[in-house]
């Protein structure tokens, strides 16, 4: 469920910056406070508080303590005792143990180890109908959970009643929360439309494919009016995308995606160049159209994990300009330490750095490495490193020390390692063919 | 039937698809074709419809149907606290109170107090409703009184009805509108709940009953005393709901300092005389209280004869100044819980003096002592008592009575199995939560596989249990000797400590002057507040009441000038360095 609620978290927080009135972006983010801080004022004892609070007070603590030691039965017998908060007459309390015990219960029936799909079920039902603040939310977890287990159907009716839900004048988290049960509504759609084509894929039952069409038409028409609002909407463009694939509606899809990566209004998002560069390369668009999204990927996403094949993409490109373009895409790949270790990386370095060797290109490479050389030499060429390449992965050490020799670095400490091993491959290493 | 009330709600049913919805008693929402019970209720109670009633009973001159519903009866928030009170005197006669505490002291303060205030027993009571009560046929001895009292009153037209008619629509009983005012609470001395404890407090005081206060208030919390929900208990004819629920519904037990405050306010209503007199053989004197209480905290039953002769000192043994007399004007009324303890903690300061560095030094001397007197080695350990042996064997053991009493009142259930609904308004949101309440509770306990009750404690007047057994709290320390802490000097014996510290004994002219203790509390020596930390965990009072009363204590016993010395005694105090720790 954690990384539901990140989920959860994040299209709430980006959805915030749909609305263009920053006042009311204001006012939202004032009221979505994060659950853990909620409740933390109110650890300490109060002058002159009633016995009843007292009890539930300590009775908070010991749930507390004893989730955070893992013993599950005692909490779920705390929490048992603490229900009856929920008929405390103070409204502000009243509201506040709603969501005390639908976010603890939750909590505790997920890793108790008698807990069925029964038992979230009961308290989703209760604790929606107890208080009309969290019914959207809570109807949502309770169709997340049962997508996670598996009952698509159920989770859709939960949705779909849901959605039909109104309580008094929609204020905005409100609105928010009936947004994503909208989009979830379309996205569960598309799931079963996936199910259902898998299953449809041999026979050619006329009924059943209707079926799928008719999902396959609500999930379009529910997907298309959410995608059409600015907002990062990930899941539900692939699943479109996708739907729009298998009927063969290329230009829609690609319109659809153009639209999520250069439309203005939509937040910045490096996905959406991602897919758009993905359902290209599927379709087999010219390279320099690939290269021409890679470009802003780039400018984003210096370290993203497509910048190896961008720079394939311009090393091989017969537009001029785009060779040189190359060197600097690799190096700023190798700035970050997440590309450290990798080999393929570094093999890219290695066949660029020899291209441009070929070419007569090496004051551009004097020109990067004077940038970097301070922090390259303890980034990537200390005694350490040299001892752990050689320990671990003697193909790196070798292929930085290469590096390390075409960039003009013979006296650093780690050439030495790779002497070691130099011997044997030495022979080999001149025969190698430069791609 | 329910359309109108349904009409609005166009939902499939979830387990057969049909649309047709009525409303079920508890107003609920259920499907008539396969009764499919949901959760949604009505959102709106037509309340027009009471306003049409009240119109319409005030015309008619037998006006009391409404109220009379399936054989209940007219009742006086006066006949509610009566019915508790009699509850509470019988659980204390089950405990082993002797018998006249109900039918005597107690009933008599009772009819007293009702006298007084006019309620009954009178013959112009202050209530302006008809008092024609119509008996049950099982008439209990506690109704008949009112009828009696009603005979002399006049009785009143069915006109004062229409006025009041509408306070008896919100609640049981017919008076319970006079109770939410404040005003009208305080000038006519109206009961409360805490009040009830006061009475049964000021009875057992009477009768000097071993039933302390604190033990009092342990009692009710430990439910041995019926005080949260009594209300639950109320025969049926006696209806129950609306304003009454604000009256006789608690989410408070009520503390130490409260009760004794009204305690000492029914007494002057009441107009009591003298209390009879507290001598030295009953269980309400401090020589005989301390001596419980030390027993309680395991100190060695040596140090009781050193605690009397601190009573004497400070002449607190005296009857006149233990009995408790309400007609004289400066009399005061004790704590003599409060005051026992406050004796021990004075005697502990004088043998050890309790300033964080003597009592730890002396303790080492006494195991030093003992290891030399020693010539073979004893089962028992060592016989000469140590405080640090003793401080280590109490501590843990009031560590975990602390959690204990901490865990068992985060479980403590305050509210009662009749569900309670203070305005008809509310009733359905009332109902569903509590069946909401209801449904999670029971899902859970087939989750944790077992209903865990509440351990209905037998009661014991002690908290703590010292000795060798299973489950014992540690070992008892009651055998051991003090030797150690008194010296031969010639021919009598001083105590070894010859030192003693206070705080400032000025009396604060101030009368809204509470207590200095918070701006002390970290001056003073952690072993002495770790010494009232255990007082006040075993009576159940703030840290501060306790310090309180040493004060009292030293005062009578340090600032006395007109106390003869006596000659013979064989431990004399000398008054050494006062450190005195004021600001």
């Amino acid at each position: 469920m954690d990384d539901i609620e990140a989920e959860l978290g994040i299209s709430r927080s980006v959805g915030n910056e749909d609305f263009s009135d920053s006042s009311e972006d204001e006012r939202v983010a004032r009221k979505i406070r994060p659950p853990i801080l909620l409740h933390s004022s109110t650890a300490q004892a109060r002058a002159k508080e009633s016995g009843f609070h007292e009890s539930s007070r300590l009775c908070l603590k010991a749930i507390r303590d004893a989730m955070l030691h893992h013993h599950w039965q005692e909490a779920a017998q705390y929490l048992s005792a603490y229900s009856q908060t929920l008929e405390d007459t103070t409204v502000n309390k009243q509201s506040l143990a709603c969501e005390i015990i639908w976010r603890l219960g939750t909590e505790i029936l997920q890793h108790h180890p008698n807990s069925r799909l029964e038992d979230f079920n009961a308290l989703y039902e209760q604790m929606k109908n107890s208080g009309v603040k969290n019914y959207a939310k809570i109807c949502l977890e309770h169709s997340f959970h049962l997508l996670l287990n598996g009952h698509i159907y159920d989770a859709k009716r939960q949705l779909s009643v849901a959605a039909s839900w109104r309580y008094g004048k929609q204020s905005v988290p409100q609105s928010l929360d009936l947004k994503l049960i909208h989009a979830y509504c379309g996205f569960l759609d598309y799931v079963i439309w996936h199910m259902k084509k898998s299953s449809v894929s041999e026979a050619e039952d006329n009924s059943s494919n209707r079926e799928m069409h008719s999902y396959f038409r609500q999930a379009s028409v529910t997907l298309q009016e959410i995608i059409a609002q600015p907002g990062v909407w990930d899941p539900f463009v692939l699943s479109y995308v996708d739907m729009l694939e298998f009927y063969n509606d290329q230009e829609e899809a690609l319109k659809v995606l153009q639209n999520y990566a250069y439309n203005k209004d939509y937040p910045s998002n490096p996905n959406a160049h991602v897919y758009l560069y993905q359902f290209l390369k599927r379709h087999e668009a010219p390279p320099a159209k690939l290269i021409s999204i890679l470009k802003v990927l780039h400018h984003l996403v210096p370290s993203h994990e497509l910048m190896q094949e961008y720079c394939y993409l311009l090393v091989n490109s017969v537009v001029p300009g785009h060779l040189e373009e190359s060197l600097p895409v690799v190096f700023n790949l190798l700035d970050y330490p997440s590309w450290k270790n990798d080999l393929d990386t570094w093999n890219c370095l290695l066949t660029v750095m020899t291209v441009f060797k070929r070419k007569g290109l090496q004051h551009l490479i004097a020109n990067e490495w004077k940038q970097r050389k301070d922090f390259w030499l303890t980034m990537h060429y200390r005694a350490y490193h040299g001892r752990k390449d050689s320990e671990l992965n003697r193909e790196l050490l070798l292929v930085k020390a290469k590096v390390a020799k075409l960039l003009g670095e013979h006296g650093i400490y780690y050439n030495k390692f790779s002497t070691e091993v130099w011997g044997p491959y030495n022979v080999e290493d001149k025969k190698r063919k430069i791609v | 039937m329910d359309e109108h009330l349904t009409e609005g709600y166009s939902e499939p049913c979830k387990q057969c698809g049909a649309v047709s919805w009525a409303l079920s008693d508890g107003c609920q929402f259920f499907c008539r074709n396969c009764h499919n019970v949901i959760e949604k209720t009505q959102d709106v109670v037509d309340v027009s419809s009471f306003i049409l009633n009240n119109k319409i009973s005030s015309i008619s001159s037998s006006s009391r149907k409404k109220t009379r519903r399936e054989g209940g009866r007219e009742w006086m928030v006066c006949e509610g606290f009566q019915f508790i009170l009699k509850l509470q005197a019988e659980a204390l006669v089950g405990l082993g109170v002797c018998p006249q505490f109900k039918t005597d002291v107690l009933w008599d303060f009772w009819k007293r107090y009702l006298q007084i205030t006019r309620q009954a027993y009178t013959r112009s009571p202050v209530n302006s409703f008809t008092n024609t009560v119509y008996l049950s046929s099982e008439s209990e001895p506690e109704s008949a009184f009112l009828s009696e009292a009603s005979d002399q009153t006049e009785p009143m037209s069915a006109s004062g009805h229409s006025t009041d008619g509408r306070s008896s629509v919100c609640s049981g009983s017919l008076d319970a509108a006079c109770y939410l005012s404040a005003k009208e609470r305080k000038s006519r001395q109206l009961m409360n709940m805490p009040r009830t404890l006061a009475l049964c407090h000021l009875a057992l005081l009477w009768l000097r009953e071993a039933i302390t206060l604190a033990d009092l208030l342990r009692l009710v919390s430990r439910r041995l005393i019926p005080y949260i929900n009594v209300y639950e208990e109320f025969p049926e004819e006696m209806q129950f709901y609306g304003r009454d629920a604000i009256i006789f519904r608690v989410e408070t037990i009520p503390s130490y300092r409260k009760v004794h405050g009204e305690a000492l306010q029914m007494a002057e209503i009441l107009q009591l005389p003298a209390f009879p007199p507290v001598t030295s053989d009953c269980l309400l004197h401090p020589a005989l209280l301390s001596l419980r209480y030390l027993m309680e905290v395991n100190l060695p039953d040596e140090l009781h004869s050193l605690v009397c002769r601190v009573i004497e000192k400070s002449a607190m043994g005296k009857e006149s100044f233990l009995t408790f007399n309400p007609s004289k004007p400066k009399s005061t009324f004790l704590f003599y819980d409060l005051q026992a303890a406050a004796l021990i903690i004075v005697t502990m300061k004088l043998l050890f003096k309790l300033d964080d560095h003597v009592e730890w030094t002396l303790s080492r001397k006494a195991v030093k002592k003992d290891d030399q007197g020693k010539k073979k080695t004893s089962k028992q350990g060592s016989k000469m008592f140590s405080l640090k042996a003793w401080y280590m064997t109490v501590h843990p053991a009031l560590e975990r009575a602390r959690q204990r009493e901490e865990l068992f009142e985060a479980r403590r259930p305050w509210k009662s199995k009749k569900v309670l609904i203070p305005a008809m308004k509310h009733k359905a949101v009332v109902l569903k939560r509590r069946r909401v309440v209801e449904q999670l509770q029971s899902s859970f306990h087939t989750l944790t596989g077992s209903v865990p009750e509440q351990q209905s404690s037998s009661p014991s007047s002690f908290q703590f249990l010292w000795g060798q057994e299973e489950d014992s709290d540690g070992p008892s320390l009651h055998h051991k000797r003090l030797n150690c802490m008194l010296e031969k000097r010639g021919k009598e014996k001083w105590l070894v400590n010859q030192a003693y510290w206070h705080t400032d004994l000025k009396r604060c002219h101030k009368k809204d002057c509470r207590d200095h203790y918070s701006e002390l509390k970290h001056s003073l020596p952690r072993m002495y507040v770790w010494l009232l930390g255990l007082f006040s965990f075993l009576l159940r009072v703030s840290e501060a009441q306790v310090h309180k009363e040493v004060v009292e204590v030293e005062r009578r016993l340090l600032l006395r000038k007109a106390v003869p010395e006596e000659d013979n005694h064989k431990h004399r105090k000398r008054k050494g360095r006062k450190t005195s720790s004021s600001f």
